[in-house]
């Protein structure tokens, strides 16, 4: 399914969505987030400072309740998902393949209900990238590209006064099949021009990892290289990397005490942070990954080696958040690039 | 929600045992379901245990499959939650998931001498296979335990040990010489030495602290054993069990998943992330 939408028309057709909670791009104190849009979606931003995982995997989501009083066995209740559709406008295609990585991860072994049952209620509408890219996008060079659909429901691309909007998946055309007459279709002129939109996009020179395929085989052979304490030597384990990745999955479980007699609390889980040195350690005080090189080689040892040699595909998706967000300066390109260029 | 993977079983605490006291406290307790029946196991898997409002915690399951009344855990007191359980009391309800991981290919293993290798808390991961193959004495040809303490005192399942003495040989070590004590006196991999174990159509398994591991693996491959004849368990720190939280990796694999049962010939090639 292809259309034509006049851009003076965006806000009718998320009027046409009542069913859907709509989220959009929005620009506050100067950083970009995902917020709930009434009226017109803002489309012009560069990228999020988050991605939009959040949606399918909460920073912080209770698994269930417990209580007990005195004498009598624990009663616990789950916390299930709310069934409230979503529609995040806007999705970089960048944070659209982050989409199916974190997909692999939760169905992987076992599904972890508590993703998948949020994940169906996400639609992810795509805007392909159209202008120069940011200076650290690299997605080209990880397979992905600026106007990649993979992970995407609906994919738009902007052609100056109208957006070319492409359904991508069952859930994509019942968001563009809810707007009914708001669409035009596509002329044959509005069809070169997609064409010639996205291989402009795909033209604009990005950085680079060099030569993704040799990646996982190298990195491997580097597990004890001295570059990594090197390449980590600044690093603060601050985690910012990992927060803003839009496919780092880690997380920890805790319980919180509300009450402690009668016993009340809950069990919860939130993001965590390959960068944190209690991320591994045991309880004995013995830690498998004690330095900053080797927790930043699991970081980028999962993302360009593990996860390809599981999955068959990096799970780094060229975002470039984590370079441009860290305090200390490491980047992912140069770390990848050095210690592959300096394998034995 | 049906097929919640983090929601755990409630059980109850039927017995509880101390093994060892002081600083290394180590408890055995035996849990029951508290509705049905728990899930079924083998050995070597491990359970995620819950103290609500404590948190969670990876045990190695150390009863064995065989019996389905109870699944019997020996704890060190070490942190958070083991602290926890060792403040329980018979009756007290905890919660369990399970089981996880991979388990000790003991069908393989049938027509074969065993010689099993233990160290402090590291006898309760491979109990299950001992117990296995006591049950099972005639699937096995000689069965030989060694098991050593830093001191009498840290001995764990003494009297488990001297009641299997009836069925197969027991070798206990202590490290330094004590009075009264008749048993071997020195460190585990020594004490394996003085015996000197023949690897002809043997499986040597052994599990204790990671420094005596080492020194069992290198005298058991003096010894004529092959990698492939050694297995071993190993521990990282957990906390789904399912291969998604992303902290237990051993390169590529989570050791919640594709262990903690690992032959020697596959473990020698992973990364040292353990």
């Amino acid at each position: 399914m292809e259309k034509i939408l006049d851009k003076k028309r965006i806000d009718d057709w998320i009027a046409a969505l009542a069913e859907w909670n709509i989220l959009g791009p929005a620009l506050e104190d100067g950083i970009w987030s995902y917020q709930p849009v009434s009226g017109a979606a803002r489309l012009d931003h560069p990228n999020t400072k988050q991605s939009p995982k959040g949606l399918a995997f909460p920073q912080r989501e209770i698994f269930f309740k417990f209580e007990q009083i005195k004498g009598e066995a624990p009663r616990l209740t789950q916390v299930v998902p709310d069934a409230q559709r979503h529609a995040v406008f806007g999705v970089r295609p960048c944070d659209g393949r982050g989409v199916p990585r974190m997909d692999l991860v939760f169905n992987d072994h076992v599904e972890d209900k508590y993703y998948t049952s949020r994940r169906k209620n996400v639609a992810y509408v795509g805007l392909a990238c159209n202008k120069p890219p940011s200076p650290n996008c690299f997605c080209l060079s990880v397979g992905g590209s600026p106007v990649s659909t993979d992970g995407l429901d609906v994919q738009m691309t902007d052609l100056g006064d109208r957006y070319f909007v492409k359904a991508i998946t069952e859930a994509g055309k019942e968001l563009m099949t809810a707007a009914g007459k708001l669409f035009a279709e596509p002329s044959a002129a509005d069809q070169k021009q997609v064409k010639q939109v996205h291989a402009e996009a795909v033209a604009y020179p990005q950085r680079k990892v060099n030569n993704l395929e040799e990646v996982p085989a190298k990195l491997k052979a580097s597990f004890k290289s001295p570059l990594w304490q090197e390449l980590a030597q600044a690093c603060i384990g601050c985690g910012i990397c990992t927060f803003l990745c839009p496919t780092c999955h880690c997380f920890d479980i805790n319980d919180e005490v509300q009450s402690r007699a009668p016993l009340k609390g809950i069990r919860v889980r939130t993001w965590d942070n390959c960068q944190f040195p209690d991320f591994t350690m045991h309880s004995s005080g013995h830690n498998p990954r004690e330095n900053t090189g080797a927790r930043l080689r699991q970081r980028v040892g999962h993302k360009f080696q593990y996860f390809p040699e599981n999955f068959g595909m990096p799970q780094c998706t060229g975002c470039g958040r984590c370079i441009s967000e860290c305090p200390v300066g490491i980047d992912i390109i140069n770390v990848v690039n050095t210690v592959v260029e300096n394998a034995g | 929600m049906p097929d919640n993977i983090y929601l755990p079983e409630l059980a109850r605490v039927a017995y509880i045992k101390d093994e060892v006291y002081g600083e290394r406290a180590i408890k055995t307790f035996r849990v029951e379901p508290l509705n049905g029946e728990l899930f079924k196991h083998e050995c070597g898997q491990c359970a995620m245990l819950s103290i609500f409002g404590r948190g969670e915690s990876m045990i190695s399951i150390a009863s064995s499959p065989l019996i389905r009344e109870y699944k019997q855990f020996s704890i060190m007191r070490v942190g958070n939650v083991s602290t926890a359980f060792h403040d329980l009391a018979v009756g007290d309800v905890i919660g369990i998931r399970g089981p996880y991981g991979n388990s000790f290919p003991v069908d393989d293993w049938r027509g074969k001498n065993l010689y099993f290798i233990g160290g402090g808390c590291g006898l309760a991961p491979i109990w299950p296979v001992i117990t296995t193959a006591v049950a099972q004495r005639a699937n096995f040809k000689n069965i030989t335990v060694f098991y050593g303490g830093r001191t009498s005192r840290d001995i764990m399942y003494r009297m488990e040990l001297e009641k299997l003495r009836e069925s197969v040989d027991v070798h206990l070590s202590i490290d330094r010489a004590e009075e009264g004590w008749d048993g071997y006196c020195g460190f585990v991999p020594a004490s394996v030495m003085d015996k000197s174990p023949v690897p002809a159509n043997a499986i040597a398994i052994t599990c204790g602290p990671p420094i005596m591991i080492k020194y069992v693996i290198q005298n058991l491959n003096q010894l004529g054993f092959k990698d492939e004849q050694i297995y071993t368990t190993i521990e990282n720190k957990m906390k789904c069990g399912l291969g998604k939280c992303g902290r237990c990796n051993v390169g590529k694999d989570y050791v919640c998943v594709k262990g903690p049962v690992y032959s020697w010939a596959v473990l020698k090639n992973l990364p040292e992330e353990y």
